[in-house]
């Protein structure tokens, strides 16, 4: 009789705890940091990282995107495609309002797609240059018409690549140097409050906000703190909530993700999937020959790196496409660690010695300990390479302008190949200037055809056919190295809840986390 | 009293000298005690000094060998000194000499020259020249050299001014020497002793210079150096102290010796009268 | 009357060596690879060449260098210093927001430094045969050895780490929002590792400088003739010896007063101390030209000021120059 009531009374509090635990409450302000601090805070004028995670909360996209990549609804409330790939209908949300109160429309969405990011965002550029025509029938619907079917086109609708911006506040005026850019104005949960330079960046709670109950936050204040250790420190003594990623030094990860009340996701970054290669200068020089190239990859010791670097984040990617991008063909055969057979493929190609330059990203600990890394698995081999010491504008300099033999780098991307991957390897984004297109220099007639099909082939099994003949070829010819598939936790509270629940984390999943306290 | 027994007289500047002996035959002998490169990655990272037999004084990030990057990095620092420091020699001795000898306008305007130099932040300009170079052995020294010689032309113009008006320089002149042959043969000798002691003095100055840039990561990444090693823990420091420690003291302990060679150099070299010592 | 034409002379000397370290410094910074545009296209992950035009173009760095210098030199005549393209702020207002930190470090330390050096060194003249003596310019002869970063970390391993006594980093306690005298405090706890270890060096060279100067003084003439005339040591040591064994420490406390900026830079670094030494080291590495000049004219223009004040300084306390000027 005792047992069970005892069980009874257990399993009744159990049942209390969990129910009362789940619901959401709202309330609290949650502190982090932004590093480096943003020349700004909206994503239409500046694409970088720290940009795009405050303007995430602030403006928004008609969809959002879940830890699958699979759209769900933001601005727009309900969607269809046409069968044949060419018509994609948004239906918005009928009262949804701008941060001034200004009712936001059809007329705002034409207005952010076919001008202002057409103007402003390279990226998005590219996207939309697949659109023939954007209609507004009324004013809470908004017709897309391609030119031609673009798969990737479902995940374009994201608060950084196309956030909605107010006409009624930039029509007609110079987007860069607009008032109105100090004190943004969006339709998202939070909205702006105070940027104190030097020190914190603080949102506040939309009351006003068009989805019923949320935010649950009353403000997110992100603090600038331009030293790794001392962000580690400041979460240390209880002042920051959550550590975005990448915000702390690697070395460090470990050590927090041990203390109290401290929780940990590696989610937050598919749709970025940040993938970090080696350029190899496909113009001149040894790296031209696709034997040396090759021999590099057998060279590598990537999972001594993943581990000893990455804390065992992350993964050794196959090839190039990552592990989360669609349609991946993971039937390749790997680039294990293999330095025989490196030195077999150099004694081939007639490799004498060169000096061969290795230029690191100048962003952090972690990139210059990889560079030595590097440095020993290829001078291990036989290869002469000697690192190129650097700054940032010197990085920059040296890869738009072609000068060097081995380069680091990292990039997005972004789930679809025809958004992130495509834009490494076709001969057209041979330019100079930019250290994001065919850097390395590599023509692939074949290549180019079949990235070309595939961006505008329908349906997807058509896609996956010409995207895994891409990747054979390019597994074989290694135009640049693939280094790893970089994993950035999160760090936070484990009383702060809900914090990552989309594709892109942090940028736009204030909206849903909530203060257990 | 000779030399030897001047500068020996000094016992500061005999623990000076047995201690930088010692930092000498580590940068000789490092091949012999580690044969491979101090990059390689040979173990485990963070071992604690003496875990693991032949890693004296652990690993590092990376598992490479401390003492290896330790023994190889004397090496590097003495030979940037010193390259350094004789560059900077080369700059300013010209300047001070023409600008001591020759005074009136051509010094004024070297003076000037000097002093703007001087008036721009050394640490600064050092870091923005190395910026400018891109970081390598070469540029460091350029920039250490750049950074340093306006005291040694100073010192220089000093000695050349109260030297040249001396009876042995009045003597050359009337028996028909030209100015450069006074200049090289009869003043610069003798203006000898107070440079060397600045020259030692320059030496410990330019290796803590190269080990600040070093730690501010604009370093040589292709060279270990003492510098490097540090900035390199800077991060891990709670993990594993030592692999700041090491470094640093080895650092002090050159930059001490070369600061009490100099001393004692002094001594043997410019004696002066009732020199209270302790 | 003299006075004022001799500092009115210094004055517009400094004005025109100003106006060549702007120029210097302007063509020195531009010879470093790589330009603002390039830095914010390579943060922004995907950029093409209209983009970065249009970058160029905002910030003007499309035009020949020449017509650039031209807009800058004379936007300085009216202590215009232009904007910071990457921080979207006055250079100016940037400076002015950072510069108090600096001197807040920077002064500590000096004041610590001379008046500890000048105490030490003082002590260890008046013990020169003495093991204390000998002690403390042993002591004085490691400090000065020491590399400065490196001390600092050590510092901060065992202060903040291991015994927990003070904070690492930083300049307040985050977050804590505290005001008045409550910050003065908190602010005041951060700022003794990092002054410390700034002044460390310095007070070296001081107390070396200051046993020397004192000893050499000791041994003129007016003092022997002091101590026949029967004056305690004491007053022998402050009033006169001390006096003029002070001339050379004024000298030298002048140069490195002015060349404090170059110092802190290693120490905001390792401290993450918010500074202009570490703007510096950021507008550099971000090639935020307008920044970097301004910082460095203001550097420059402190060490002029200091070097006159130290003129100045030296004039009032040796008596000798005062007769002959």
């Amino acid at each position: 009789m005792k047992k069970t009531l005892t069980l009874v009374i257990t399993i009744a509090s159990l049942a209390a705890t969990f129910a009362w635990a789940e619901e959401p409450r709202s309330g609290g302000v949650i502190n982090t940091v932004i590093q480096p601090e943003p020349p700004g805070i909206i994503a239409g004028v500046h694409q970088n990282a720290p940009t795009q995670m405050i303007s995430g909360n602030i403006y928004e996209s008609l969809l959002r995107y879940d830890t699958d990549l699979k759209p769900m609804p933001q601005l727009a409330r309900d969607w269809t495609v046409s069968e044949d790939g060419l018509t994609y209908t948004f239906y918005l949300h009928e009262n949804a309002t701008w941060h001034d109160g200004e009712p936001f429309t059809s007329a705002d969405v034409v207005f952010s797609t076919d001008v202002y990011l057409r103007e402003m965002n390279p990226r998005t550029r590219t996207i939309l240059s697949h659109v023939k025509s954007i209609e507004a029938p009324d004013d809470h619907t908004v017709v897309f018409t391609l030119k031609n079917a673009f798969g990737p086109f479902m995940l374009a609708f994201e608060a950084g690549t196309m956030p909605m911006m107010p006409k009624h506040i930039y029509e007609n005026t110079d987007f860069r140097t607009n008032e109105a850019n100090n004190h943004p104005i969006g339709t998202g949960p939070f909205k702006f409050e105070s940027w104190d330079r030097g020190r914190v960046i603080k949102l506040v709670k939309n009351e006003d906000y068009y989805e019923e109950g949320l935010p649950y936050l009353d403000g997110i204040n992100w603090h600038v703190i331009p030293d790794a250790s001392s962000r580690a420190v400041a979460y240390e003594n209880g002042t920051i909530d959550v550590l975005p990623a990448n915000s702390v030094e690697n070395f460090d990860i470990p050590r927090l993700s041990e203390l109290d009340n401290t929780c940990r996701t590696e989610q937050g970054q598919e749709y970025f999937s940040p993938f970090a290669m080696l350029w190899m200068n496909n113009r001149e020089g040894p790296t031209a020959d696709k034997r040396f190239r090759q021999a590099v990859m057998y060279a590598l010791d990537r999972e001594f790196v993943r581990d000893v670097l990455w804390n065992g984040l992350g993964k050794v990617p196959l090839s190039s496409f990552g592990s989360n991008a669609s349609f991946q063909n993971d039937s390749l055969p790997p680039y294990e660690h293999d330095p025989e057979r490196a030195r077999e493929l150099l004694d081939e190609m007639g490799y004498k010695g060169e000096e061969i330059r290795l230029l690191p990203i100048p962003y952090g600990e972690t990139w210059v300990r990889w560079a030595e890394a590097v440095q020993q698995n290829l001078q291990e081999v036989g290869i002469n390479v000697t690192t190129q010491s650097t700054d940032v504008g010197g990085w920059n300099q040296r890869l738009a302008e072609w000068d060097y033999d081995l380069a680091f780098t990292y990039l997005f991307q972004y789930g679809d190949p025809a958004l992130g991957i495509s834009r490494t390897y076709i001969s057209s984004n041979i330019a100079k200037g930019s250290q994001w297109n065919n850097v390395e220099g590599y023509k692939n007639e074949r290549v180019d055809e079949l990235f070309d099909l595939a961006a505008t082939a329908y349906p997807d099994e058509k896609r996956k056919e010409y995207y895994h003949e891409v990747q054979e070829i390019l597994h074989d010819e290694v135009p640049v190295g693939w280094l790893l598939e970089l994993g950035f936790p999160t760090i936070y509270r484990c009383d702060v809840k809900n914090l990552v629940t989309t594709g892109i984390g942090l940028n736009d999943g204030f909206k849903n986390a909530w203060f257990d306290r | 009293m000779n030399f030897f027994a001047r500068f020996a007289q000094n016992r500061g500047a005999l623990v000076g000298l047995i201690i930088l002996t010692i930092i000498i035959l580590m940068a000789i002998t490092a091949p012999l005690f580690f044969p491979e490169s101090p990059w390689r990655m040979l173990q485990r990272p963070f071992l604690t000094p003496f875990e693991v037999d032949g890693f004296p004084m652990g690993t590092d990030t990376m598992g490479r060998n401390v003492a290896a990057g330790l023994m190889h990095g004397a090496w590097v620092s003495l030979l940037i000194g010193l390259v350094s420091t004789t560059v900077a020699l080369l700059i300013g001795l010209p300047l001070g000499a023409i600008a001591g000898y020759y005074g009136g306008l051509l010094d004024d305007a070297l003076m000037r020259f000097t002093e703007f130099f001087q008036t721009i932040p050394s640490f600064a300009l050092a870091i923005v020249l190395v910026a400018i170079m891109q970081p390598s052995v070469t540029s460091i020294v350029l920039a250490i050299a750049l950074v340093s010689w306006p005291p040694v032309a100073r010192l220089v113009r000093a000695e050349f001014m109260s030297l040249r008006n001396r009876e042995y320089v009045e003597a050359a002149r009337l028996v028909g020497q030209g100015n450069t042959t006074i200049i090289l043969r009869q003043i610069l000798p003798n203006a000898m002793s107070p440079i060397i002691v600045l020259a030692s003095l320059m030496v410990a100055t330019a290796i803590l210079l190269e080990s600040s840039l070093s730690f501010l990561g604009l370093g040589d990444p292709n060279v270990m150096s003492w510098g490097y090693m540090i900035g390199a823990a800077r991060t891990v420091i709670r993990q594993a102290w030592w692999l700041s420690f090491f470094p640093g003291l080895a650092i002090l302990l050159t930059v001490l010796a070369l600061n009490l060679v100099g001393e004692g150099l002094d001594d043997a070299l410019n004696p002066k009268l009732s020199r209270e010592r302790s | 009357m003299l006075y004022a034409r001799l500092i009115i002379m210094r004055l517009l000397k400094a004005v025109i060596v100003l106006f060549l370290i702007v120029i210097f410094n302007f063509f020195l910074i531009h010879m470093a690879p790589g330009d603002p545009a390039v830095v914010m296209a390579g943060e922004a992950g995907a950029t093409d060449a209209e983009f970065l035009n249009q970058l160029r173009e905002q910030f003007g760095l499309d035009q020949p260098l020449y017509v650039q210098l031209w807009n800058y030199v004379s936007g300085i005549a009216t202590l215009d210093f232009g904007y910071s393209y990457r921080q979207q702020t006055p250079v100016f207002d940037l400076i002015m927001d950072r510069l108090p930190a600096t001197l807040l470090l920077t002064g500590t330390a000096f004041v610590m430094s001379l008046g500890l050096g000048i105490l030490a060194g003082s002590m260890a003249a008046a013990r020169a045969k003495k093991l204390s003596g000998s002690l403390i310019m042993a002591l004085a002869l490691v400090f000065y050895a020491t590399p400065l970063f490196w001390v600092a970390l050590m510092a901060v391993m065992l202060f903040s780490v291991q015994l927990e006594w003070l904070p690492a980093y930083g300049y307040y306690t985050v977050g804590a929002d505290l005001t008045g005298f409550a910050l003065a405090l908190d602010i005041g706890q951060h700022l003794i590792l990092p002054a410390t270890t700034l002044a460390l060096f310095s007070m070296a060279v001081y107390t070396r400088m200051t046993r020397t100067s004192m000893l050499e003084a000791s041994q003129q003439d007016y003092v022997k003739t002091a101590r026949a005339k029967g004056l305690a040591p004491g007053v022998i040591q402050r009033r006169h010896i001390l006096r003029n064994a002070l001339l050379p420490i004024i000298t030298l406390a002048g140069l490195q007063a002015g060349q404090m900026v170059g110092g802190a830079i290693l120490t905001e670094t390792v401290f993450a101390w918010p500074g202009i030494g570490r703007l510096m080291f950021e507008a550099l590495m971000q090639r935020d030209y307008n920044l970097l000049l301004g910082i460095f004219f203001f550097s420059a223009a402190l060490v002029i000021v200091f070097n006159i004040i130290t003129d100045l300084v030296y004039g009032l306390v040796d008596p000798r120059i005062k007769e002959s000027s």
